[in-house]
């Protein structure tokens, strides 16, 4: 560690808050200024996934509270994401600078950081989000494929089932949560082939039975190496699936022209 | 011995061991009196051994993300993301503002 040219400020008693991202790696992809973050704050609470990376904050920090007890059997989710709004709020309001460390980047599929932030601010205090490496992230490097070749839509997988949404084929289709696919918050994990049937189903309007699906799951420990499965859309409701993994469907049709909207910019082209 | 999670760190942040080949990483590893059970996760590509040696456990019931299903129930009517959009749709597109 080099010494720093210069010196931290502090300004006691006044709190301030923190959302950073752990990235998705242990060691890989913590960036230095959410380091600076979790080593600067008074209490650091931790939604991780991993209890090995939770381990690893432990390290940069002395006061590392898990938020992961507040998750139960049963319990809707969005009331353990309340619980943890209201203790970060409680440590806010009582002066502390409070850092909450979020697998991969905060505010990618987290409600907390992005309400916490909200309530801090409407209460006068400095709250900001440092951004992580999200899966999202992984997902393009692993599998290679860029979303701004042919683009790339992201759908929360229960989303497809409870609305009417329109997949474009076209682009890539990443879908998040397919292992909990028809959870209505009753505090369930996963749920079962019966629910995934019912994507499938969806899916199927839009690709062929034997369309590719990449289930991926990127690497949270740097002694693994990401998991990468490929089969058809016929066997996703079949293979096991928890939270962990998402779904990619590549392109099932080409591109194809505007040719109104090349005319009209030829027309615009000539013109200037 | 050397410390697990110091270890796992310095393989996560050097570019040379983060993709080593399992048995160069497993030579890296003996050289520095890691524990058997990092060596045997390395070989294995499973962290499981890690957990059986630093006590701790996957939470099984955990998410792996922190945000309410689509369509949470709210306590008080508030949802994460909009149940009804402001205004219709129009036709000839349908934006996702999910991500």
């Amino acid at each position: 560690m080099t010494t720093p040219i210069l010196s931290t400020l502090n300004v006691p008693g006044r709190g301030r808050l923190a959302c950073v991202g752990l990235g998705m790696t242990l060691g890989s992809h913590l960036t230095p200024l959410a380091r600076s973050h979790i080593v600067q704050a008074d209490v650091v609470f931790a939604a991780l996934s991993d209890a090995i990376a939770e381990e690893w904050l432990k390290r940069m920090h002395p006061d590392v509270r898990s938020l992961q007890p507040y998750y139960a059997e049963g319990k809707p989710r969005m009331k353990t994401y309340r619980e943890w709004v209201a203790l970060m709020m409680d440590e806010l309001r009582a002066g502390k600078r409070v850092c909450g460390v979020f697998y991969g980047h905060p505010g990618i599929f987290a409600w907390s950081p992005h309400k916490v932030i909200e309530q801090a601010r409407a209460e006068g205090f400095d709250a900001h989000m440092e951004p992580g490496i999200s899966a999202e992230d992984c997902l393009y490097a692993d599998l290679g494929f860029d979303p701004g070749q042919c683009g790339c839509q992201h759908f929360e997988a229960s989303q497809l089932l409870y609305c009417e949404r329109r997949i474009d084929p076209a682009g890539y289709l990443v879908l998040w949560q397919v292992g909990v696919i028809g959870n209505r918050s009753v505090g369930r994990f996963d749920t079962g082939p019966a629910y995934r049937a019912l994507l499938v189903e969806r899916l199927e309007q839009d690709y062929p039975s034997d369309h590719e699906v990449i289930v991926y799951r990127g690497a949270t420990l740097p002694i693994e190496q990401p998991r990468i499965q490929r089969i058809t859309l016929r066997e996703l409701a079949d293979v096991p699936l928890t939270a962990e993994e998402t779904v990619v469907l590549p392109p099932a049709v080409t591109l194809q022209p505007n040719r109104a909207m090349l005319e009209r910019l030829k027309a615009l082209d000539m013109a200037t | 011995m050397t410390d697990t999670i110091e270890l796992l760190e310095a393989i996560g942040s050097d570019a040379s061991l983060r993709y080593a080949r399992t048995d160069e990483l497993k030579s890296v590893l003996e050289q520095v009196q890691a524990s058997a059970e990092l060596t045997a996760a390395v070989a294995a590509g499973d962290s499981s051994p890690l957990r059986v040696e630093l006590g701790i456990q996957q939470v099984p019931q955990a998410p792996q993300t922190h945000a309410p299903g689509h369509g949470d129930d709210e306590e008080d009517g508030e949802s994460d993301t909009p149940q009804q959009p402001d205004r219709a749709p129009p036709s000839s597109s349908n934006q996702d503002s999910s991500h």
